[in-house]
């Protein structure tokens, strides 16, 4: 099965003189397989997950979505093939939350930009697969930071692309919605959807997670199970502190937590 | 947010033609003289000859301009990504009182004949000639500094366009030192922004020029509105965001320009009708901009039945721009305390 995405010795400089943010990292991501990203600050997460939407060009390397290069593909079919939620989403923004995730459905739109009934019911069912069917008629800038970052969610859900990539999609959620987020995500890769999801929490990143890539400097160190990679013997060179690894007591998947003496 | 967005938008249209018509009543019946619009319409004169000769062209000539300068207005703020954008902020007000100012200056030079040659050829003045031709300079110039990697910045693109402005008054004021009286007369009522008496085919001309950008622009709605994500975020879902500015960009910029052509600078139409609409539609572009356009023509047909009778006992009148400014400035600050 040709895989959603495919990422083929990526490099990128953000400019001329700085190192490379991305060095030479290969990636795939399957129908059915959420792939976790993990990393220590500036490892070059966030800007191996743009290179995988094409909002930056890479230097080198290529990326394929679905079979089809990037370049050859049109901004619009792009969007439809590989949906993104950036780290910091605007709060400012005077529009609902319904309004938010029917943003969603623009690469499936004509010339007028006009919603359908289909739309709506996209939007709609995406605000509620995310719990926030109920905020639906409040403005973005009133919800707070967790509420804010699960309309955004449903706004990548709505874009009803194959591939979602993630970055940091956790980060301002509370423990349940973190669950629900998964969830979420797990249903949509039984029906054959992937998601490349840019984690710092490494125990929910391998509860997550089907793989894990741990990136460093730009460069891919380790790829592979959940149990493969989060090893003390893998994780503290490439984070520089000590880290505990246990297995979870009920599902024996690791848990993973700096040791911080005092 | 139940109906979808064709259906507010048809809402608010339907709403504010009867608004638009009301103003165009008052506009039509309020002026210098008195006016009996049975009489006009029954064609008994003079009533007749003033309201179609006057004031019918007038009204249109305010509706025109207030459609125009807010919609561009609404495309400004969108692609900078800043509620104070106005019409004229890529220095598009510099642009056109350097225009005029010049050719002021050079009437009887060969500059000033190749203008007023030119100008003929159009049917209008060299001077609106010069506003629009220094207006799009202008606003070029701006949009080109305000980039930087090929990129659109608003924030850049805001500060140049408030630098060339000052530069651009600095150069008017040193230019008006050389002017006589009446030249310099001529030259600050335009800048102000008055509304003359133009004739009707050039009307009818301007408004379906008017017609194309306003086009272009409701067509570039949708992708306004995800512009609100940020450049990424308006990327990710498919949007070319250069393309996108700068499509919205000259749309805006030939709007402003027909409308600074037959007008000189009318301030706070722009700002206040946009922000005023925004208010009751909620922000989304496809709703916002054909109500804008409504709005502001009502608008300018107010504020200039209002500069008409103003002063009349006076025996003259202000520039529609002053009237828009003396009431806009209170009823932004208004708004703006009004907002949620």
């Amino acid at each position: 099965m040709t895989p959603l995405l495919e990422g083929r010795d990526l490099r990128y400089r953000h400019s001329e003189g700085l190192a490379d943010a991305v060095a030479g990292a290969s990636i795939s991501v399957r129908g059915g397989e959420m792939v976790g990203v993990i990393g220590p600050n500036a490892a070059g997460k966030s800007t191996l997950a743009r290179l995988c939407c094409g909002l930056l060009p890479a230097d080198a390397g290529a990326v394929i979505l679905q079979g089809a290069e990037m370049g050859r593909l049109s901004r619009r079919e792009r969007a439809r093939r590989v949906a993104f939620l950036p780290q910091n989403p605007p709060h400012d923004l005077s529009f609902t939350a319904r309004e938010v995730a029917l943003m969603g459905r623009a690469p499936h739109l004509g010339l007028w930009s006009l919603e359908g009934p289909h739309d709506l019911e996209r939007a709609n069912a995406a605000l509620s697969e995310l719990d926030a069917l109920d905020l639906a008629e409040r403005p973005v800038s009133q919800l707070s930071g967790g509420e804010r970052q699960r309309v955004f969610l449903a706004r990548a859900f709505a874009q009803e692309a194959a591939l979602l990539v993630l970055d940091e999609p956790t980060a301002a959620l509370d423990l349940a919605h973190q669950v629900l987020l998964v969830n979420a995500l797990r249903r949509r890769a039984r029906g054959g959807g992937g998601a490349l999801l840019v984690l710092h929490d490494l125990a929910l990143a391998g509860a997550a997670c089907d793989r894990l890539l741990l990136m460093d400097r730009g460069r891919l160190v380790a790829d592979g199970v959940p149990a493969e990679v989060l090893r003390p013997a893998i994780l503290e060179p490439v984070y520089g502190t000590v880290i505990e690894v246990v297995p979870n007591p009920a599902t024996g998947q690791p848990l993973v937590a700096p040791r911080i003496s005092r | 947010m139940k109906r979808s967005a064709a259906a507010r938008a048809a809402l608010a249209v339907a709403v504010l033609l009867p608004v638009v018509a009301a103003s165009a009543i008052v506009g039509l019946s309020t002026g210098a003289g008195a006016l009996s619009l049975r009489d006009a319409l029954a064609g008994r004169e003079p009533d007749a000859t003033v309201l179609f000769r006057l004031r019918v062209p007038r009204v249109l000539l305010a509706a025109e301009v207030g459609a125009a300068l807010s919609v561009a207005g609404v495309a400004l703020q969108a692609l900078l990504r800043n509620p104070l954008a106005d019409p004229f902020v890529f220095g598009l007000s510099g642009g056109a009182a350097i225009g005029t100012a010049l050719v002021t200056v050079a009437s009887g030079t060969v500059l000033g004949a190749a203008a007023s040659s030119a100008a003929s050829l159009l049917g209008v003045l060299p001077a609106q000639l010069a506003a629009v031709a220094g207006a799009m300079a202008a606003a070029l110039l701006v949009f080109t500094l305000g980039r930087a990697r090929g990129q659109l910045e608003p924030a850049r693109a805001l500060l140049v366009g408030v630098v060339f402005n000052s530069f651009a008054s600095a150069l008017v004021l040193s230019v008006e030192a050389v002017l006589r009286p009446d030249q310099m007369q001529a030259v600050s009522l335009w800048l102000a922004g008055a509304l003359g008496y133009e004739a009707m085919p050039l009307l009818v001309g301007a408004a379906l020029a008017l017609v194309v950008p306003a086009l272009v622009l409701v067509a570039l709605a949708g992708r306004l509105n995800l512009l609100a994500l940020g450049d990424e975020g308006a990327a990710a879902l498919g949007v070319d965001v250069s393309r996108t500015r700068l499509l919205a960009f000259f749309a805006a910029s030939a709007a402003v320009g027909i409308a600074v052509a037959f007008t000189g600078l009318v301030g706070f139409v722009g700002l206040i009708v946009p922000h005023a609409v925004r208010l009751l539609t909620g922000p989304d572009h496809r709703v916002v901009l054909p109500a804008s356009a409504l709005g502001g023509a009502a608008f300018l047909i107010l504020a200039d039945a209002l500069a008409r009778v103003l002063f009349r006992g006076l025996g003259a009148e202000p520039p529609v721009g002053a009237v828009t400014a003396i009431v806009g400035a209170p009823l932004f600050v208004l708004l703006m305390r009004s907002r949620r």
